[in-house]
């Protein structure tokens, strides 16, 4: 079939997009190095790099950067299993759905970024309230498309599961839960990028010098290691590239029958 | 259960006595009686609308009647029976996606047989339909014909007794019609099981019956049961040219659009 517009061949999408990326740094190099724009504080590509490469051979930095993942994971690991619960739950049961829903409204547009603070009040200094954090953040995307997922399961398959004998639980483990797993995923997946966004955030404001979000904050209290604070921003950024990659791929190889359902 | 598949079990007889289901203020079935003989095809065609769905639903055990009881060979249902294997119309809804073909035919053996037992069924029940080797694909690689082979294995897998399908060839191509109502026959031949079919072609009906249950307009009651005497085994071409053939055919039709007259039926067996 004719597309209005063919995709372009692989390679050349891989070209475009390391051209994108050097293309972007060779000119904010230039415009900064030119004095087009000047101003103190602004990240120089090279510099940045420079810091970089030294945070990266820094194993004190390793060690931040382990922290970050681990809360977030935690967070994560928490928001997924009370999400697809609850979530799970709601959408197969109605007397669930109608107890619960009011409840999820009401807290759903709480930025968790800011019971944060409330938290660490409560269980203290350390992972655990940033690890919740994340998981409030995290929690939602992943309660609605669980909710969504188990409800969208096809009569047809409960139905034939009944005709062969299936129980009613054996209905929500063999035939709800399989079905609805992948789409169960794709919450964890956008989740995932917004829990790392929150776990940095967090660190960043409320955590106690620990973390990516920790190493900035002290970085940037020391005006003269702004290029650090740059290189640490950019590292984590670079996380979230590769989780989001990692994530896919994952998708691909747990879910790929999913490509069935297109037809 | 035995444990060898070469043992089938013995047929079942169903029996429906005085049927009627009512949604609200709805009837959708008015009374319905009807035998459904042992180790034969019956097929149960109607007017769309006339409930065939529910009462496949009600025979099944999916769902209740509001009075009236069915009778697998002479038990109450209540509940899906055992020996009962159902193949629906929609196979790529019924079939589950996230499974093998394998792992779909070995489903409902889950829990009643040693792992080499089930994969021996399994291989049993993929050539009977003609689908040996094609085990390790997804249900969704394969074309609608294949799809609705895997879902009639998954049926053969259990040893039914009596095999129940609901519109099973509506949704594929006319050739593979064909061919899957030459499969349905020869397996039924060969395995001696009954089997009722819904479905609201006529053609088919005629082709497949041993004997025929023309539903009328909701809310639905028998109009007729006939039997047909067609020599077995059938063959596409030459018992549709039969005479008791293209006879039955018109008076279903003329049935089922309600200007049959008595004489309609003298070269058909009315039971």
């Amino acid at each position: 079939m004719q597309l209005i517009h063919d995709p372009l061949p692989r390679r050349t999408q891989v070209i475009l997009g390391i051209v994108g990326v050097v293309g972007f740094v060779a000119v904010l190099e230039m415009v900064i190095r030119s004095g087009l724009v000047s101003g103190a504080g602004l990240p120089l590509p090279s510099a940045v790099a420079e810091q970089v490469v030294d945070l990266l051979g820094d194993g004190e930095f390793w060690t931040q950067i382990g922290f970050t993942l681990r809360q977030w994971l935690l967070g994560l690991a928490i928001a997924s299993v009370a999400g697809i619960i609850l979530g799970g739950l709601m959408g197969a049961v109605p007397t669930i759905f109608a107890m619960f829903l009011l409840p999820v409204e009401i807290l759903r547009p709480l930025p968790s970024i800011a019971v944060g603070p409330l938290l660490v009040l409560l269980l203290g200094a350390g992972m655990l309230p940033l690890s919740l954090t994340v998981a409030l953040a995290c929690m939602w995307p992943i309660l609605f498309n669980s909710m969504y997922a188990a409800r969208a399961v096809d009569p047809v398959a409960i139905q034939t599961a009944r005709t062969l004998h299936v129980s009613r639980a054996g209905i929500l483990m063999q035939i709800r839960l399989p079905a609805a797993l992948p789409f169960m995923f794709t919450g964890i997946r956008v989740a995932a990028s917004i829990g790392l966004i929150v776990a940095v955030s967090a660190e960043l404001l409320f955590g106690s010098g620990q973390g990516i979000g920790g190493y900035i904050l002290v970085a940037s209290t020391n005006a003269s290691n702004l290029d650090g604070v740059y290189a640490a921003t950019l590292v984590a950024g670079v996380l979230g590239v590769l989780v989001t990659a990692v994530l896919a791929s994952i998708d691909r190889l747990a879910f790929g029958w999913k490509e069935g359902l297109a037809q | 259960m035995t444990d060898h598949a070469t043992e089938q079990p013995a047929p079942a007889e169903l029996v429906l006595e005085q049927i009627s289901k009512t949604y609200g203020q709805n009837r959708a079935i008015g009374d319905i009686s009807a035998t459904i003989p042992a180790g034969k095809v019956s097929v149960i065609v109607g007017p769309s609308g006339a409930g065939k769905t529910t009462l496949l639903r009600i025979i099944t055990g999916l769902e209740e009647a509001t009075s009236g009881r069915v009778l697998f060979d002479g038990e109450v249902v209540n509940g899906v029976p055992e020996g009962l294997a159902m193949v629906f119309q929609d196979y790529s809804r019924s079939l589950f996606p996230w499974m093998r073909v394998e792992d779909n035919v070995a489903f409902p053996l889950r829990r009643r047989a040693s792992k080499a037992e089930r994969t021996r069924r399994v291989a049993e029940a993929l050539q009977a339909v003609g689908l040996d080797g094609k085990g390790r694909l997804y249900p969704w690689q394969m074309s609608g014909g294949m799809q609705q082979r895997v879902a009639i294995a998954r049926a053969l897998a259990c040893q039914p007794r009596l095999l129940v399908m609901d519109e099973p060839y509506a949704s594929v191509d006319a050739q593979t019609r064909a061919e899957l109502e030459d499969l349905l026959l020869s397996i039924q031949a060969q395995l001696d099981i009954t089997v009722l079919v819904v479905t609201h072609d006529i053609d088919e009906s005629v082709y497949l019956a041993d004997r025929i249950i023309v539903l009328s307009k909701p809310p639905s009651t028998v109009t007729e049961v006939i039997d047909v005497g067609l020599a077995r085994p059938r063959d596409q071409i030459t018992t549709k040219e039969e005479a008791e053939f293209v006879h039955a055919r018109a008076h279903v039709l003329r049935l089922l659009r309600g200007t049959a007259t008595p004489d309609d039926a003298s070269d058909v067996r009315v039971a």
